[in-house]
């Protein structure tokens, strides 16, 4: 019985130590992490992304895009991610330096966009997607966000911006088109980002068996 | 950026001193001595050991 | 009766000659104003937070539906929701039953009752401002933590104010003895300062670089729920299963062990949220064992009260209290196992992203900690405002329509979350086939949405005519008088 403070200073010692841990390490060492020069192109890796990218992650952030997609491949023993061509190796900490918030994730109830600039390149299918989801894909459960969009008539010559492709319900009668909001432009050029196809020392791609 | 780890800093220290104090002064004042006798230290006369304090309420029958 | 004043025996500060319920009397009463404005605005946030969750359960299966309204998209509902039933209802039920336990248990009336109001409506403005912020596009995709940078500040000075006002008591109490449940109530109104000071500077207003912010924002998430909800959720449980069957806990000794062992395991275990991130490997391997070890404090507390319960349960027919909070007691074994049984890898690759998680934040908030809450509820509320609760078959449908809910709700996303997992980690299946293997079962989650709403209904309606029109007065308000076991006419409507 008399050991009984004893225990508790250790436990709670042990306690504080989760703190040093999760906290003060990943603060002192994880927020610190420099972009490595590309030897092939004398560039910097990650790549620098462009403003509107930075913009579109505001927009990312504002609409919750990430409580249904990830942006993580996670390492090949645990998970299937690679060879379900989500990525062609694991993501690590120096991916997301880019990224005022690092969107990870937790859920997968659409797909993970770590690679979505690789896999979707056309600006205007993503414009399609986020205008009406079910006009590329048919049973896609994703919302619409149409309130990104402007309906607006067409006056002399049609805009460069609007949507091409555009059919179903949710399309303009004749005469008008769908132009994207700055906002909406943004979030593609962010969408258009998201490519981990560059290669980093710390996450070699796996090897083909 | 080093405004955060210096509250950081801060806080750590405050309070797992402030933690570290309030075991010890635990362990000092008898809390984990008489651990036995803490276990009825809920009841009393009016609320004795073997006395239920809850129950549906039941309609009058008047 | 059979053991008269154990109290005096143990505590020299007890004067001998004052009746023990007049004391306990004039201690409810003084926490009456806080606790109940506190109840109150949290029953409220708890059915408008679940509206939100009602809405968004039913768009992810109508994606069409509200879709061009902006604040009604689902990236905007779902944080809504989570943000309104976990700082709207279940932190200020918290600080409402924390309150007035703490003036119970240290014996000490509530002083300048006046300041906590304040801070009662200041953390209310506090919600109401995020939940704009939320729905106009201002939050932050930090899960609990959406709140937006110009509304955590006013929930921090009035959650601050609460917590000073709790260690003052604590300060004061009169009570020699600090009973188990007190440990719980002290250390959880430290941490929660802590934790979401700490995890607001660093991710709110001097952001750290994106890949920190993960592996903090999980030592947040994990702990409010390991160190603040579960504390205060257990500190109930220790006080009123033994209270209300008149027993005493049967080890007092493995329940401050139980303490203990919590603190230590559960603050680790937030990164089995990350495993297979982009995180040292130490880290997510350290969460994975405490993780495994929340097993100690788990099972001691399950052993603990089933003992107490041992002989008992014939109680569970006559207390409303001890109903939700026993079914709430066996939830937290059940969440805590399930939850070890996710962090191990084997499980994790398959239910790793899936709606089988969705299932365990409603097991641990909902069928744990909110029924705790509702049964604390039941006991507190009669003291406070004097008089029975109006209907005695309305408590029986609010029980059974929680009960049925939810556990028809874990059971959908649990099933559900599985087959979704295994389509996605299954390398010859289509997305496609995880979001036609799970639409069945998000619809009966959707159903089981309405179920629980029924129950908050019920529980609203009985709050109010509590406000309104209490029940028949009782004699003494701090307790039922004896007779009331054996006779029924004290307890009236």
């Amino acid at each position: 019985m008399n050991k009984l403070p004893l225990i508790f200073v250790g436990i709670f010692l042990t306690f504080t130590s989760a703190w040093i841990g999760l906290v003060a390490y990943p603060t002192l060492n994880l927020a610190n992490v420099e972009p490595i020069p590309d030897e092939e192109t004398g560039g910097v890796l990650p790549p620098t992304t462009s403003g509107m990218a930075i913009a579109g992650q505001k927009v990312y952030a504002s609409a919750g895009c990430m409580y249904c997609h990830s942006q993580q491949v996670r390492w090949a023993p645990l998970s299937t991610d690679i060879a379900k061509g989500l990525g062609t190796r694991q993501t690590v900490a120096r991916d997301y330096i880019r990224e005022k918030v690092a969107f990870l994730g937790t859920m997968r109830t659409g797909p993970d966009l770590s690679n979505i600039g690789v896999r979707q390149t056309d600006a205007n299918w993503h414009h399609l997607h986020l205008f009406e989801p079910r006009t590329v894909t048919e049973w896609s459960i994703m919302p619409s966000y149409r309130y990104l969009y402007k309906t607006q008539k067409i006056s002399g010559q049609p805009s460069n911006d609007a949507i091409q492709g555009l059919r179903g319900p949710h399309a303009p009668k004749p005469g008008y088109e769908v132009v994207p909001s700055v906002d909406a432009k943004a979030l593609v050029a962010y969408m258009l980002s998201l490519k981990k196809n560059y290669k980093l020392p710390e996450s070699p791609e796996p090897t083909a068996k | 950026m080093t405004a955060g780890i210096i509250l950081l800093v801060f806080g750590f220290v405050i309070l797992s001193g402030s933690a570290l104090l309030a075991i010890c002064w635990a362990a000092k004042s008898g809390q984990f001595s008489n651990i036995t006798e803490g276990a009825a230290s809920i009841f009393d006369q009016d609320e004795p050991v073997g006395v239920p304090t809850d129950r549906f309420p039941v309609k009058n029958s008047q | 009766m059979n053991s008269p004043s154990l109290l005096s025996t143990i505590n020299p500060a007890t004067e001998p000659d004052k009746l023990d319920s007049v004391e306990r009397a004039e201690i409810d009463a003084s926490t009456r104003g806080p606790v109940l404005l506190f109840f109150g605005t949290a029953i409220f946030w708890l059915l408008m937070g679940s509206l939100l969750g009602l809405i968004s359960a039913w768009k992810i299966t109508n994606p069409g539906l509200f879709d061009s309204i902006s604040w009604l998209t689902f990236g905007r509902l779902r944080p809504a929701h989570l943000n309104l039933v976990a700082y709207g209802w279940a932190v200020p039920a918290a600080i409402g039953v924390g309150l007035w336990l703490t003036a119970r248990l240290c014996r000490v009336p509530l002083l300048h009752a006046k300041l906590l109001i304040s801070s009662a409506i200041v953390w209310n403005l506090g919600i109401l401002v995020g939940l704009s912020g939320i729905l106009i596009g201002d939050g932050r995709s930090i899960e609990w933590l959406e709140f937006p940078a110009y509304a955590t500040p006013i929930l921090f000075i009035a959650y601050a104010c609460i917590s000073v006002w709790t260690i003052i008591m604590f300060r004061f109490r009169k009570s020699g003895h600090i009973y188990v449940s007190q440990w719980y109530l002290f250390a959880a109104f430290l941490w929660f300062p802590w934790l979401y000071a700490t995890a607001n500077i660093l991710l709110v207003w001097q952001p750290v670089q994106g890949p920190a912010q993960g592996a903090i924002n999980w030592w947040y998430a994990h702990n409010v729920l390991g160190l603040w909800f579960t504390p205060i959720g257990l500190a109930a449980a220790y006080y009123f299963i033994p209270k209300v069957i008149g027993r005493p806990i049967h080890s007092y000794y493995l329940s401050i062990l139980g303490f203990w062992s919590l603190a230590l395991f559960y603050s680790w275990n937030g990164m089995h949220h990350l495993i297979g991130g982009p995180f040292p490997a130490w880290m997510v391997s350290a969460s994975v064992v405490a993780s495994v070890m929340m097993f100690i404090p788990v099972i001691t507390t399950a052993i603990n009260h089933h003992m107490t319960m041992k002989g008992h349960f014939e109680a569970l027919n006559w207390s409303p209290t001890l109903r939700f909070i026993v079914f709430g007691a066996v939830s937290y074994t059940v969440v805590s196992l399930q939850g070890t049984s996710m962090a191990i890898p084997a499980l994790n690759s398959i239910t790793h992203f899936t709606d089988y998680t969705i299932g365990h934040a409603h097991l641990g908030l909902y069928a744990f900690f909110t029924m705790i809450m509702f049964g604390s509820m039941y006991y507190i509320v009669p003291r406070l405002v004097g008089g029975e609760w109006p209907c005695a078959n309305l408590i029986r449908w609010h029980f059974w329509l929680s009960a049925v809910g939810i556990i028809l709700m874990v059971g959908a996303l649990t099933l559900g979350g599985l087959l979704q997992g295994l389509a996605l980690y299954d390398v010859a299946s289509t997305f496609r086939s995880s979001i036609e293997f799970a639409t069945p079962f998000r619809v009966l989650r959707g159903i089981s949405g309405f179920i629980l709403m029924g129950g908050q209904l019920v529980f609203a309606y009985l709050f109010v005519q509590m406000l309104l029109k209490p029940g028949s007065q009782k004699k003494s308000p701090a307790h039922f008088d004896k007779s009331d076991n054996s006779s029924n006419d004290s307890v009236a409507i």
